[in-house]
């Protein structure tokens, strides 16, 4: 199944060479989409522990805490890395 | 209720009326009150917004003294205003956009008793920082007065913005569990502050008007790199130290 990718925030000039989906296989979860993800990035660009994640328009938690979820195809996962004012 | 003044009713002429604010919502606007936590790329457009729609007190935080690369995004500075405190310059500029409006200056970060204190005295909290460490005590502050946090945040050529109303909605810890690593100065264009910053104002229009439907509980957005936004609907976490169900009294300062 293909999964759209959205990097925003902090970390979108070094997702700028991510392909627009994940190829996922079927029952994939949204951990196994974030260690694909992070094989596509380079090293040490993956989203760190504290970046939102939000898949279809749902906010499950962060990177680094969040309930298990199965993904489906035609998914939307968005990363929004911190951001701050100023 | 105050009413209008004749001068009021010619000023907002263009924005009262259908799909915009009724004459009632004009005259919340005017007996409201918010605070303006930084007003620099994101707070500036916001607070000048407040103000030229009418908000009746507007109150806006931010010190040190203004310097010449805050001049890409902070629109109520000026090549005049560089050395100068950035609360009273920027104070005067607002004021110059509206007399029937009271702009009050703080020239310092509040403490947590002070931020506290200030939530206490207005409708509405726009926090516009650039610490998570800020806008983690303006949620706090919030919270414990009861009123909206509107914060906003950006990055580059992206932004978001965060609504919140309080225990009903996810707050800004309930997002943030772990306070993320910022760093102090990070690269910004301002057509991106001034956008995020505007929203912002416009936010807190509705939601002392009561005109709208305000974002509560919504992440909204905005890669302006890319050009594309995001609404994510947010999950408010039982378990935070903010505001979840065990949490009365708030979490302790970071």
């Amino acid at each position: 199944m293909n999964v759209r990718v959205i990097i925003t925030g902090r970390g979108y000039l070094p997702a700028e060479g991510l392909p627009a989906s994940l190829s996922l296989a079927d029952g994939a979860t949204l951990d196994d989409a974030l260690r694909t993800l992070a094989q596509h990035l380079p090293a040490g660009e993956a989203p760190g522990g504290t970046c939102l994640v939000a898949v279809s328009g749902t906010h499950l938690g962060t990177v680094g805490d969040h309930p298990p979820h199965v993904l489906r195809e035609g998914d939307e996962l968005l990363l929004v890395a911190p951001m701050a004012g100023g | 209720m105050r009413e209008l003044l004749p001068e009021e009713q010619e000023r907002y002429a263009r924005q009262i009326g259908p799909g915009v604010l009724s004459s009632e919502g004009q005259v919340r606007l005017k007996r409201a009150a918010a605070l303006v936590a930084r007003t620099g790329g994101m707070g500036g457009p916001a607070a000048m917004v407040l103000v030229m729609a009418g908000v009746g007190r507007v109150i806006i935080a931010h010190g040190g003294r203004l310097i010449s690369p805050d001049l890409n995004r902070q629109t109520l500075g000026s090549e005049e205003g560089v050395g100068l405190p950035r609360a009273d310059a920027f104070a005067q500029r607002l004021r110059s956009l509206n007399r029937f409006v009271t702009v009050e200056t703080i020239d310092h970060e509040p403490d947590d008793a002070e931020a506290e204190a200030l939530a206490r005295r207005v409708d509405v909290i726009l926090s516009c920082a650039p610490s998570f460490a800020e806008r983690l005590r303006l949620n706090r502050a919030a919270l414990a007065a009861g009123v909206p946090l509107i914060d906003a945040a950006q990055w580059g050529m992206c932004g978001s913005l965060v609504v919140v109303r309080p225990r009903q909605t996810a707050c800004l810890r309930c997002l943030y569990p772990q306070q993320p690593e910022f760093e102090e100065l990070f690269p910004v264009v301002g057509g991106i502050s001034s956008a995020v910053g505007s929203l912002a104002g416009l936010e807190a229009i509705k939601i002392l008007s009561r005109t709208g439907q305000p974002m509560y509980g919504q992440l909204w957005s905005i890669d302006g790199y890319h050009g594309r936004t995001s609404i994510v609907n947010l999950r408010r976490d039982p378990r935070c130290p903010c505001c979840g169900d065990a949490s009365p009294a708030g979490d302790a300062p970071s």
